[in-house]
């Protein structure tokens, strides 16, 4: 109890730094970027070590920390000098954007109607849990054959991975308003849109920026998929053909910039929501799932 | 310190002038057919203006049923209930609730949350016109200056006020209050138990309470409503003649003790008759 005078944010902080007293653990008195700065670095060293210790003839299989880090830097020009390399970027930032919007805006849509109306938490759910349980990927394929080899493919390729978790946060924020409070709602005699527009969607953002945020790193796998099996001119197309030439340095520089797009994608969510979301409390390093 | 015209002086009966009915509730039955169960059977009373009634019972007796068919959200199985003359039959603006939770929308001021009740009935600019009168509410329940406060920087007792305030701000004829401070610690539920009935006294208002606690019930009440379980009905009724306004210290006295007696001696027998048919 260190702290006697409360700002707006207080509380929540005071018991942070309760934890962190209480806690006996070495590591909790460690500050973070200490820990993640010396198992980054360990990290590197152990993937220089392995690569250093690989048998001549497979060494072009894994190229070691130094080789990526000069083919980021070609890879890095290429892009600032508007070469193929950032073409291939932007191609990818667009199919990822249009994407994700596309998955939001259909996924809030359908989850609204999942979570609100009982058609659609009787009939519609199910056909979406069934659809969800599919392997989605095996069905970039026919997206090429019906969008062709454009963009338009991996943008649907995109959404297809990425609406689901927005549909099912969306109708799980709905069922789980607080049933007092929609009695005193009922209390008010508020009108289902009423109740809907000034409860029950205020209090499922919290669960639909949870699944936004697991579409924005959906979509950046939908697109890239999309893009391996269906060509284009995308940073995934770049990936296959630099895998194929063996230029395993090169696919490591790019899945960097893959990764970049993805972060940023998430970081901007996770802006919104803490913008947002004043009231409620979001861990911005939740373990996300993978597609 | 402002006294009502009858108010302080209510030592004895006789004393104390006989107000107006607000709520009659007669024959009063509840059926959940779904599960089989009577939740309530032949409930009669009646409540008059200005006093505070307590509604006690083992949990499942149907107390919270009740209140909620006087707040008109969920229906009545049979019999009726008069609110000021007239039938309920849903949600009504002259009916204030109150939950054991604050439901204060943590996205939304002290100020706007005491104005919903407004804004949902009649739009915002009615709420912003009632701007004032949600300010001296917030006043009244000494919440002055924290009406840009949002929920999250308020404590349990704070959001507490709160949600008295926006049972208020519509002027309702009857207070339905299901178990107000139960989610409070004890220190803090005996303090707002004090603010509430000071708040009431300066209302006039018309309060019923669910609770489960027999010292809360004693201490709040003009009358005690004590129920059986299964089917719920009220087994008795305990007069408490207590003088206002009635301060903590009243909880030590033989004459509560006895009060306090007297129901847990009804309810005792509610319980043992209540398995008899």
């Amino acid at each position: 109890m260190t702290q006697t005078t409360q700002g707006p944010r207080g509380p929540a902080e005071m018991s942070d730094a309760e934890e962190l007293w209480y806690s006996g653990k070495w590591i909790d008195r460690v500050p973070q970027w200490v820990s993640i700065t010396v198992l980054g670095l360990a990290m590197l060293g152990l993937w220089w070590l392995i690569a250093e210790l690989m048998p001549q003839n497979l060494k072009i299989l894994l190229a070691g920390p130094a080789d990526t880090f000069e083919e980021l830097w070609d890879t890095t020009k290429n892009i600032v000098s508007g070469g193929h390399i950032a073409e291939g970027l932007w191609i990818t930032t667009q199919e990822v954007l249009l994407g994700f919007l596309a998955a939001a805006i259909l996924g809030f849509v359908l989850g609204v109607v999942v979570g609100e109306t009982r058609l659609g938490k009787r009939a519609v759910m199910p056909y979406l849990v069934a659809l969800n349980a599919l392997p989605k990927v095996a069905f970039a394929p026919v997206f090429v054959a019906w969008f062709g080899f454009g963009v338009n493919s991996k943008i649907v390729m995109a959404l297809f991975i990425a609406f689901f978790p927005v549909i099912v946060d969306t109708a799980a924020g709905l069922y789980s308003v607080d049933a007092d409070t929609v009695m005193l709602f009922q209390s008010m005699e508020a009108s289902r849109w009423q109740t809907l527009r000034k409860l029950k969607l205020p209090s499922a953002l919290p669960f639909i920026f949870a699944g936004l945020k697991t579409a924005a790193v959906f979509s950046v796998v939908g697109a890239v998929v999309g893009e391996y099996l269906g060509g284009g001119h995308g940073l995934g197309e770049l990936i296959r053909l630099s895998a194929q030439t063996l230029r395993i340095d090169r696919v490591f520089a790019l899945i960097v910039y893959l990764g970049i797009l993805g972060l940023i994608l998430f970081g901007v969510v996770a802006w919104a929501e803490k913008k947002l979301l004043f009231w409620h409390k979001s861990e911005i390093f939740e373990i996300q799932g993978t597609g | 310190m402002t006294t009502p015209a009858y108010g302080i002086d209510r030592a004895g009966l006789e004393s104390r002038p006989v107000e107006h009915e607000v709520v009659r509730v007669t024959k009063l039955n509840k059926t959940f057919h779904k599960r089989g169960l009577k939740a309530l059977d032949d409930v009669d009373m009646t409540l008059r203006h200005s006093t505070f009634t307590s509604v006690i019972g083992p949990s499942g007796c149907g107390k919270s049923t009740l209140l909620k068919i006087m707040a008109g959200l969920i229906p009545a199985t049979s019999g009726e209930i008069l609110l000021n003359g007239k039938a309920v039959t849903g949600p009504r603006q002259d009916i204030g609730i109150m939950f054991q939770q604050p439901t204060l929308l943590p996205w939304r001021t002290s100020i706007e949350n005491v104005l919903l009740p407004i804004e949902i009935r009649s739009g915002a600019a009615a709420a912003q016109a009632k701007r004032d009168d949600a300010l001296r509410l917030l006043e009244l329940v000494g919440l002055e200056g924290f009406d840009h406060v949002h929920p999250h920087e308020l404590s349990g007792g704070m959001a507490q006020r709160v949600a008295i305030c926006r049972m208020l701000v519509t002027g309702p004829a009857i207070l339905l209050l299901d178990e107000p401070f139960g989610a409070l610690d004890e220190l803090t539920r005996e303090y707002m138990n004090v603010e509430l009935q000071r708040i009431c006294r300066e209302r006039d208002a018309t309060s019923f309470m669910v609770t489960h606690a027999i010292p809360e019930a004693v201490f709040m009440a003009d009358q005690v409503f004590v129920m059986s379980a299964r089917p719920g009905r009220i087994a008795a009724i305990v007069d408490v003649d207590l003088p206002r306004p009635r301060n903590l210290d009243m909880m030590t006295t033989p004459e509560f003790g006895a009060l306090v007696r007297r129901v847990r001696h009804s309810l005792d027998m509610g319980i043992d008759g209540g398995g008899l048919e």
